[in-house]
């Protein structure tokens, strides 16, 4: 071959975000590229750092694409957080979409102004994973909750509870030993960390869903122009709106198993309607009113992309109720 | 040359550049950043990696359990706990056939429970006990030689500075590997004292006896060890049963030591400030290591070298049990040359994931605590093993040319005897290893 | 010494800290971001600690292969290597800087207090610098120290 790309990410290989997203995404660059690209894998953080540092070290060239989880540098790219607000995402794909088209608008020339950015996602409905039963917003006061990023741990403050940070494997252990009341995680990662074994309720919201965290698939700029011109082509056929709404798509399909695995063990699902729900949708206003104004403190109009960003998932929402759905690696070359 | 070949001649740069005394962490470090030049054709890459990789190394929140357990370790000097021990285990076991030694080896346990690091323990008990082990006629190889391995108790018996770093490189729990430490840590106690007692049994002359003592008198000296027993059982049991992070834990075990060392009058100005600056040099030299290793092994990654040779083991097939004893046995033999956190920073990225896909019939979780407890075991008996041996240094330059370092090396190869009995003892019955964590 | 202090009011607010989350039934609580001070606090005693280290020689080596060469040769191995250390150590300081340069650009802000990240760098930078200079101090000692015939004292190690 005549490129070799190093991608870095911080999950073990098998996990499914590696397994189902970046694998074939590099095994369909691989091919199309006639095997003149080759894309080598470090999971696990195998070249070494902390997974905060993977954006810079993808900037800087250490490594050429990495996966990323937006929320780990709050601050550096505070547009995307406009996806993470309470009651927003509608359905993975869709708000997946319609990240990418906010970036392609907003956000590309402005803080991803140094990168290659190959697909922006978000993963499936956030929910409540909890000991003791939530039947409304009262019910969470003071409790300990693990939470994942600026924007959730905001909520969780504003909800009453008490945010606790801690990377997802010490989820397990903080609950056995009651260090936490319960975790904030979609659920795709439940199976992961054992959460079902270990409390008996969760609690959902419906749609729109109470939270969701963005990732973006990143590359090198610098390495990007260096290929050469029919390389360049390879990646971008392989990238864009189309990867970001299938990564989307991919990430919350694994939702559904690991909820009815839940409910088969005997755990209480319990979807919050009416009374109860609008009570969370009030207590969480603040948190986007709070968010528009640090936005807009930053020079930035934060009503503005509230809308936008709401107007984009329920066209890209419409567009799937259509009957329309993003193509994945691999297929993009048959349509 | 490609990059995998590039990769393995890094090993014999390696330890040629050690070998001739350069810093360890200060030769990887160089290795590593040549290595990553070469690779990436030029200096940008690793130069990029550099202007974060420091700092995240040196804030990381799980790593600043280091200087914390090793503070402790040092205001529990302070706190004069090591005299209270070694009283303690002396009324206890001082009249029996070796019974100072035994004592020494039993204090040592002791002063592990509330001590992270071997070389601290070694230093404190052997400024207590080697005069006293002097004083009763033992001979100048048993009474070395029972320090020295005594010393090894401090890391084996947690809270362990190793154990630490294994649970970050591996990603296991440390409070888990804290508590799968504590048989194998006291079945180390046993073997050493049983070793003693075989000692002085075939060279009669080595010992001399120590007048016995009245019960009243030796619960009496008992309740002065209280302290011990409740910073160890806060510090471990903390952590264990989830009131705080292990990095917290260590912060309360350092706390605790200190404010004992204050009550009891330990703690002067320059005492405190002997112990900072105690502190102050390990944690660097550690850290230095530590980040030394980062670059090293970030390097080696990007060579290929520890996914092709985790390929390479698992192609040919290899019995489980062949590859893990010859993972030991290397370690003992690296033992005999080089330091203990270097080779569990250096090699745990190569070896790990190797081992972590043979089938030893248990689940991850449980395999790699066994694995680490055995690699932290054989590891440690290096401190002790002749020539390099950290511990022998240390307790023979304390006797101040009293006991030539001949006698010393010969008087340390029975606990190293009694250490392998033990390492075949954890690996054919891993129950004695996970046992504890099932019970709790 | 000053990083010393650092690591004991470090140990103290975590101890606090676990006394306000203990007690949050009684109204207390625990101190805010103390993940974030430990870290930011750390780094800046590592960083106090090097130079330390570097004058009082306690870095790890190995002198098993060494000790039986004549003194002049270990002495001059030594200077070796404390000039590959003041290397390294120039050019970690000179990356740190870059680095804090970087945090300064980028607006980064920490996950719960969110103070600018390259607050954090910028007292590191400070030890940093001091190791630097030590360590060229230490060259010019070894330097002196080539015509010297006593033995070689051992470096340290520790657990
Ligand atoms: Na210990
Ligand atoms: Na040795």
């Amino acid at each position: 071959q005549e490129v070799t790309l190093r991608m870095e990410h911080f999950l073990p290989a098998q996990a499914n975000v590696p397994k189902l997203i970046l694998e074939p995404w590099a095994k369909a660059v691989e091919e199309e590229s006639s095997g003149r690209i080759a894309i080598e894998i470090y999971p696990s953080m195998q070249l070494g750092g902390t997974p905060p540092e993977l954006i810079n070290q993808t900037r800087d060239g250490v490594i050429d694409i990495s996966w990323y989880v937006v929320g780990y540098k709050p601050g550096l790219f505070p547009r995307t957080e406009v996806f993470e607000q309470p009651f927003i995402m509608k359905n993975a794909e869709a708000t997946s979409r319609a990240f990418w088209r906010l970036f392609e608008k907003e956000m590309r020339d402005t803080e991803f102004k140094d990168f290659k950015v190959l697909a922006t996602w978000v993963h499936g409905p956030g929910l409540f994973h909890t000991d003791e039963p939530i039947q409304s917003v009262e019910d969470l006061n003071g409790m300990k909750i693990r939470g994942g990023s600026r924007s959730v741990n905001a909520l969780l403050t504003e909800l009453g509870a008490e945010p606790v940070g801690m990377p997802a494997p010490s989820v397990p252990e903080a609950l056995s030993k009651g260090v936490i009341d319960g975790a904030a995680v979609p659920w795709d990662v439940v199976p992961s960390i054992k959460v079902a074994e270990l409390i008996g309720n969760h609690t959902e919201f419906g749609t729109p869903a109470l939270y969701t965290l963005t990732f973006v698939l990143v590359m090198n700029k610098d390495r990007y122009e260096s290929l050469p011109d029919d390389l360049k082509d390879v990646i971008d056929a392989n990238s864009g709106i189309e990867l970001s709404g299938f990564a989307g798509r991919t990430q919350a399909a694994s939702d559904a198993p690991a909820r009815q695995a839940a409910k088969e063990r005997g755990n209480t699902v319990t979807v919050l309607e009416g009374e109860a729900l609008q009570g969370f949708k009030d207590a969480a206003e603040p948190v986007i009113d709070a968010w528009v104004a640090d936005i807009d403190s930053k020079g930035l109009d934060g009503a503005a992309l509230l809308d936008e960003a709401e107007t984009l998932i329920d066209e890209e929402n419409e567009w799937l109720e259509a009957g329309n759905v993003s193509s994945g690696p691999l297929e993009s070359t048959a349509d | 040359m490609t990059n995998l070949e590039l990769g393995l001649w890094s090993f014999p740069v390696l330890l040629l550049l050690i070998f001739l005394r350069m810093p360890i962490g200060l030769a990887m470090l160089v290795v590593g950043f040549c290595g990553s030049w070469i690779v990436g054709g030029s200096t940008m890459m690793i130069m990029a990696k550099l202007k974060s990789e420091t700092y995240t190394t040196f804030s990381s929140y799980s790593l600043s359990i280091v200087p914390l357990f090793l503070l402790m370790g040092q205001f529990a000097t302070l706190g004069g706990m090591s005299q209270s021990l070694f009283k303690a285990a002396e009324v206890w076991l001082g009249h029996r056939k070796g019974g100072v030694a035994m004592a020494a080896v039993g204090a040592c346990a002791g002063f592990g429970a509330i001590c992270g690091s071997s070389l601290a323990t070694a230093a404190t008990m052997g400024q207590v006990a080697l005069p006293e082990l002097r004083r009763y006629g033992y001979s100048g190889a048993l009474a070395s030689g029972t320090l020295a391995a005594g010393g090894t108790l401090g890391i084996l018996i947690p809270p362990s500075v190793i154990l630490v770093i294994y649970a970050i490189l591996t990603e296991q729990n440390i409070a888990k590997l804290f508590v799968a430490a504590f048989v194998p840590g006291i079945l180390a106690a046993i073997g050493y004292m049983i070793t003693i007692s075989i000692y002085v049994r075939l060279k009669p002359d080595s010992a001399g006896i120590r007048e016995r003592v009245s019960y009243r008198e030796r619960f009496l000296v008992l309740s002065e060890v209280w302290p011990v027993l409740l910073i160890f059982l806060l510090v471990v049991g903390g952590i264990y049963g989830g009131w705080f992070t292990p990095t917290e834990g260590a912060a309360v075990g350092a706390a605790g030591t200190g404010l004992v060392a204050l009550f009891n009058g330990g703690m002067t100005w320059r005492s405190f400030s002997e112990s900072i600056l105690a502190t102050a040099s390990a944690t660097a030299m550690i850290f230095l290591i530590v980040l030394g290793a980062g670059i090293y092994n970030g390097f080696l990654a990007l060579t290929q070298v520890p996914q092709e040779a985790a390929a390479w083991v698992t192609d040919q097939g290899f019995a489980p049990m062949a590859v893990l004893i010859i993972i030991l046995v290397f370690y003992l033999l690296m033992g005999c040359v080089m330091d203990s956190l270097s080779m569990i920073l250096l090699t745990i990225p190569i070896f790990y994931p190797i081992v972590i896909q043979l089938d030893f019939g248990m689940s991850v979780e449980d395999f790699s605590i066994w694995f680490g407890i055995l690699a932290l075991i054989v590891v440690e008996v290096g401190l002790i093993t002749p020539p390099v041996g950290m511990n022998l240094f240390i307790i023979n330059s304390m006797a101040k040319t009293s006991i030539p370092i001949r006698e010393t090396f010969v008087g340390v190869l029975p606990f190293v005897a009694s250490d392998l009995i033990r390492v075949v003892i954890l690996v054919l019955f891993p129950v004695l290893t996970l046992g504890l964590l099932r019970v709790f | 010494m000053a990083g010393g202090i650092v690591l004991v009011l470090l140990t103290i607010m975590t101890c606090v800290s676990i006394i306000g989350r203990a007690g949050i039934e009684y109204g207390l609580r625990p101190v805010k971001g103390d993940f974030e001070l430990i870290e930011a606090g750390v780094a800046f005693s590592i960083f106090a600690f090097l130079p330390w280290c570097q004058l009082r020689r306690a870095h790890a080596t190995v002198d098993l292969f060494t000790s039986g060469l004549p003194p002049r040769v270990n002495r001059f191995i030594d200077l070796l290597s404390e000039i590959v250390m003041t290397v390294a150590l120039l050019i970690i300081t000179w990356r740190l800087y870059h680095g804090m340069m970087d945090k300064l650009g980028y607006h980064e802000t920490t996950f719960i207090l969110q103070f600018p990240v390259w607050w954090g760098y910028a007292a590191a930078f400070i030890p940093a610098v001091i190791s630097c200079i030590i360590s060229v101090y230490m060259v010019g000692v070894r330097i002196g120290e080539l015509s010297n015939k006593k033995p070689v004292e051992t470096g340290g190690t520790i657990h």
